[in-house]
Order: structure tokens, then sequence, then C-alpha cells
């Protein structure tokens, strides 16, 4: 036996992990898709193209460019929350940046469902925050913060906030600090040195954190459910809904396969921009 | 109080349990052990139980009293959706007593996966509500006995909102402006809709249908949100009035500082009643224990212990009077089904187009 060969084994567990857990169910949905439901409301499986049909019935474009829009939203509010977050520890953290990074890792042990649910009570009407800043007086009725597009979208960046972080941590902490240094010798302001020598170092940090925030975001139902109003129903809410409300797994599935294909894109657009700059790296 | 928000909270977890269940669950058809099929079943102890009911939702108190009595175990197992426990079901998994709404009991019974019986068998038969007698669902009384009832209404603030006139329409007044909810439920938000517009609470009837989606988009106007949260949306403040059931609202004053202040009414153009039930599934091993229980539950004293328990009121003797005691400051809550007569209402969905109709309605009304 070869010594790849030896060690090739070790790839057994995790192959049929995802083959039996991520694969096999994947044929599932799609196999579903062009399914119907019967009298019964039972799913039953044929080859209809009806379900993609519909899932391009306009009635979901608005739904579909809120949920893109509300994950663009949210991707930049964590980029322009992480990065300084990550930036400071990685750069001034010192020997407590591992502690640091725990805290920040810490609270997403906590379901996020709980999590959420935290939030409806703390910024709720006659919630905590409304109720402090009427009693100290800052304002005389309170304000509405939950059940709106903002509230969503500030449930996904603090639901998402760490899946930025991270990432962003590692390429800043890899940053070799001479190259900083380097820059200020060459008579580089802070901000230049930032923008042209820090910024660009860490752009796989950025994409990879990007990525990571905006695909779950755009699918997420439970910001939405919780923290919403009567206009932010969106996708996740909408292949929710066909499963339990609608009883209409088919058309959840052909919903859940374009969605997955859209997000492929990007997934494709992002890894194809990673192996570039690798190769650029390497030259 | 330990039921809360049950069905909030889960609905929102269901989504995230979806996986633990398996997508390929939902067509897949084993060889069901027909144990309980076909057989009288008679009310005496044949073995221990296995119950499969939503959490929270039993006085457990009355679970170890029953297997004193009668020397048996009582095991308990939890569902957080009817789709979940439909699943399990096909699989052929086995279960003495099972808690589905009238719809579901309707389905399961379609495919063949519930056992009659016989209701005059059990003691306490005449405890039941004579609402209960033939219903759509059921019509030779063999198939479940009601568990509790919830009727759909309206609840509100008297110190925020004033002009209540008992009417489906009183969600347009301009008092609970931005702070009205909708029931986010397909079902009850069409319902009063319909109600409203003097159709049929189930019309599968597009041109009718197209008009409750009007009346809905103009309630969605004065509207905050669509949501099953009432407890909480009240509690909090976020809401003023919202669409609700009445046992929520026993547990919003439960909760409140002033419960003086919660309100509940039904309206005049109907009242949806909605009801949960225990059947026998065909799967059960121990049907005759799952018999004797069922008598147990609806027993006069038992089923008030309970109802002081969830909250919830159930359409029994003893339960019923023990629900007008616990909310005898807000009589409104407690709604007797007889006293309703031709204004009560059950929704009735058995045809998959008329759903499909109703459901694509209710996602156009929140997608728009």
């Amino acid at each position: 036996m070869t010594a790849g060969g030896f060690w090739n084994r070790f790839l057994i567990p995790g192959a049929a992990w995802l083959l039996l857990l991520f694969l096999v169910p994947l044929v599932f949905v799609l196999a579903l898709s062009f399914g119907y439901v019967d009298d019964l409301g039972r799913a039953v499986y044929a080859t209809d193209f009806d379900n993609y049909a519909d899932a391009f019935d306009p009635t979901y474009f608005p739904v579909l460019l809120r949920s893109v829009g509300f994950a663009l939203a949210t991707t930049v509010l964590c980029l322009l929350i992480g990065y300084p977050v990550a930036y400071y520890i990685a750069r001034f953290g010192g020997r407590y940046r591992n502690v640091l990074i725990v805290l920040l890792v810490l609270p997403f042990f906590v379901n996020y469902l709980v999590r959420t649910y935290a939030w409806v009570a703390l910024l709720a009407d006659e919630g905590l925050v409304n109720n402090a800043i009427v009693d100290l007086g800052i304002v005389n009725e309170p304000i509405q913060m939950i059940n709106t597009p903002w509230a969503v979208i500030g449930g996904l960046t603090y639901g998402y906030l760490v899946f930025m972080i991270l990432p962003v941590y590692g390429s800043l902490e890899r940053l070799d600090k001479s190259v900083i240094e380097a820059g200020k010798d060459l008579y580089g302001t802070r901000l230049q040195t930032f923008l042209h020598v820090t910024l660009p170092q860490t752009k796989q940090g950025i994409l990879a954190g990007s990525v990571l925030v905006f695909l779950p975001a755009v699918g997420d139902f439970v910001a939405a459910q919780l923290l919403g109003g009567p206009d932010t129903y969106m996708v996740g809410n909408l292949i929710q809904d066909q499963f339990f409300a609608a009883n209409n797994w088919p058309f959840g599935a052909a919903l859940t396969v374009v969605m997955m294909l859209f997000l492929s894109i990007w997934m494709i657009a992002y890894l194809r921009s990673a192996a570039r700059d690798v190769r650029g790296a390497a030259i | 109080m330990t039921d809360l928000s049950r069905r909030q909270l889960l609905q929102a977890g269901a989504g995230m349990a979806l996986a633990a269940y398996g997508l390929s669950g939902c067509t897949v058809e084993r060889q069901v052990d027909r144990s309980a099929e076909g057989r009288i079943i008679k009310p005496e102890v044949d073995g221990d139980l296995l119950l499969y009911n939503w959490a929270q939702y039993m006085d457990p108190a009355l679970k170890k009293e029953f297997g004193e009595k009668y020397g048996v175990e009582v095991n308990e197992v939890n569902f957080d959706n009817l789709e979940a426990m439909v699943i399990k079901l096909r699989s052929g998994a086995s279960y003495d007593l099972i808690w589905p709404s009238t719809e579901y009991v309707y389905r399961l019974n379609q495919e063949g996966l519930l056992a009659r019986f016989d209701r005059s068998l059990l003691k306490n038969n005449d405890n039941i509500s004579p609402f209960y007698d033939s219903p759509w669902w059921d019509p030779n009384n063999e198939l479940g006995i009601p568990y509790t009832y919830y009727t759909t209404g309206i609840a509100w603030r008297t110190d925020e909102v004033s002009g209540m006139e008992g009417s489906w329409n009183d969600l347009l007044n301009p008092d609970a402006a931005g702070r009205m909810f909708i029931l986010d439920d397909f079902q009850e938000a069409i319902g009063e809709a319909n109600l409203i517009n003097g159709f049929d609470l189930n019309t599968p009837n597009p041109d009718e249908l197209e008009t409750s989606k009007e009346t809905l988009l103009q309630q969605k106007e004065n509207a905050r949100g669509f949501s099953t949260n009432s407890v909480q949306n009240l509690v909090t403040g976020s809401a003023v009035m919202h669409q609700a059931w009445n046992g929520d609202i026993v547990n919003v004053r439960n909760q409140v500082d002033e419960p003086e202040l919660y309100q509940y009414e039904t309206c005049k153009e109907g009242v949806p009643v909605g009801t949960d039930l225990m059947s026998i599934p065909i799967t059960a091993r121990s049907p005759g224990t799952a018999m004797l229980f069922m008598d147990w539950i609806i027993d006069p004293e038992n089923s008030a212990r309970n109802v002081r328990w969830n909250g919830y009121p159930q359409p029994v003797e003893g339960a019923k009077q023990q629900f007008a005691e616990l909310v005898k400051e807000a009589p409104s809550i407690d709604v007797d089904l007889e006293a309703l007569a031709d204004s009560a209402l059950e929704y009735r969905l058995d045809d998959a187009e008329a759903r499909q109709l109703w459901t694509e309605t209710f996602t156009e009304v929140k997608a728009g």
C-alpha cells in the first residue's frame, strides 16, 4: 500500500457523511420538485415541470428581490462592523487575541432562534430598550423598532456577523506586518497604507466572509418571521410555508432547487475569484 | 401556564427540524403494522401506553396517576408539527394515542391510518359537548375525542382602542393603525376576509377568493405584521389589536400587570372554531388502554385539572366550568359552543386544489 492510499482512507468517513446526509437528501429534493400533491395532501413523485413554472410566477419576484436586498444590506453591515473588530483583535489584541475570539464566538453557541426571540423582548414597543429610553426622557413615545425591514436586516446582521469576522480575522492575522511598515516607509499615510496595502491583502478574507454571510442570509426565514412586519416576506418564509402551511412539498422543493442554483452562481463566482488570486500569488 | 406560545415557537422551529425528519419520509410507505385494525376495541388494559402529543400539552400528573391506577407505564413522545406526525404514522411507527387537529383526523382517516372505536363505550361519553356529534371530519363519531378547542376572534387593549363593534371589520379600526396583527395562518386570514364579504367560510371559488384577497390587502395597510405569536405581541406592547385564538388571551392576561385591559371578542359575521382531538392510530399496540386513557382525560375532574394546567378550553363537562372560572373576569374569552349555534364554523379543506388556491392567495397577500 502506498502512503497516499493509506491517508486516502481517512477521507471515507467524511465522504460517507456527505453522501448520506447531503447528497442523498438533495437527490430526494430534486426528485420531489417534479412531483405533485394528491387529494389526500401526499406528495407524489412525477415528472411535471409545473412547479418550476410556478416558481417563476411574477408574484414571487418581489420576494426574491427583497431577500437579495436584505442579504446584501446584511453583508455590507457585517463587513462594516466586522472588519474593524477583526482588525483590532488581529493587530492590537496581543496575548488576549484568542480570548477575544472565544468571547465573540461564545454567544453563537446559543440557538439562532432563541437569540432572535431575545431581540423581540428587547426591542418591542414596551420592551427593555423602549422602556429605558422613555424613562430616561430621551423620547416621549416608544419607537417602533421591531416588525420593520430594519429589524430584519439587524437580526440577520447579528445572526451572521461571526461568519464575517472569522475569515477576515484569519486573513489579517496572516498579514505580514512588515508589509504595512513598508507602506509607511514609502510615505504612505495611514489611510493610504490601509487602502493600498492592508485591504487588498485581506480581499480573500472579505470575499469569504461575504459569501458566508450572504448565502445563508438570502435563505433565512427566522429573522423575517420573528422580527418582520407586513412587508418583509422572504424566500425562506415562502419555502417554509410550502412545507408547513400550504402542505405543498413539491413546490417547496422546486423553490429550494431554484434557490440553490441561484446561490451556486454566487458560490462559483467566489471560488473562481479565489482560485485566480491563489494563482496570482503563486506567480 | 407552561404553554405560553407552543404553536408559535414550534412553528418557527419546525423548519429547522425538517432536516431531522428527512424529506425522503414523505412518500416512502412501508408495510404498516395494522394491529388495531378491524377489531372492536374494548376499553380495558391491553398493555403499556405510548402517547404522541404536542409538548407541554397535558398535565403530567394525569399520566402518572393513570399509570398507578391501572398498573401500566405511560410514556410520551412529542412532535413539533402535524406533518411530522403524519410522516411517522405513514412509516409504520407505533403509537397508542395521537393528538391531531380535525383536518388531520380527516386526512389520516382517508389514508386508512386511524382505528375506529365505539365512543359510547366510554363512561364519560355524555360529557362531550354535543357540538361534536357527527362533525364533517367524523360523521359516525368513531375517529376521535375532542381534547381542546379554540375560537378565533379579535383581542384588543381597551386603553388604546375604542369603538369596537364585534365585527371582523374592527381590524380596520384606526386606533390600532400600525399596531394590529393578522394571524399568520392562511386559513384564519382568508377565513375572516371571506366572512366579511359574506362568502362561505371555506369557499373554493376563485373570484370570491380574489375579493377576499383585496379585503386582506386593505387590512394589511392597517397592520404591523402577520404573526401567530399573539401572546408575545400583546404582552410586549407591539400589538394593541390581534386576530387571536381565545386560549392565548388567557395566557396574555396571566402575564400582564393589568389583565382587565385585555379583552377578546368574537365576531358577528362568524366564529371559526378549531379543535385538537385524541385518536387511536391503527398501529396502536394497546388500543384498549388508549380507550381507558381517553376516558380518563375527559373525566370531569381530570379535565378540569388539565385546563388549570394548560389554559386551553376543553369541550367536556368539568373542563368547561373550570375554564369559565379561569376567565371569569373576562367572560368574552369563554365561548360557549352550543350557544354559538349557526355562527360557529369549522375550517374544512379536504380538496387539494382548493387548498392550493387558498395558500397561493395568502402568499400573494404576504408577498405583495
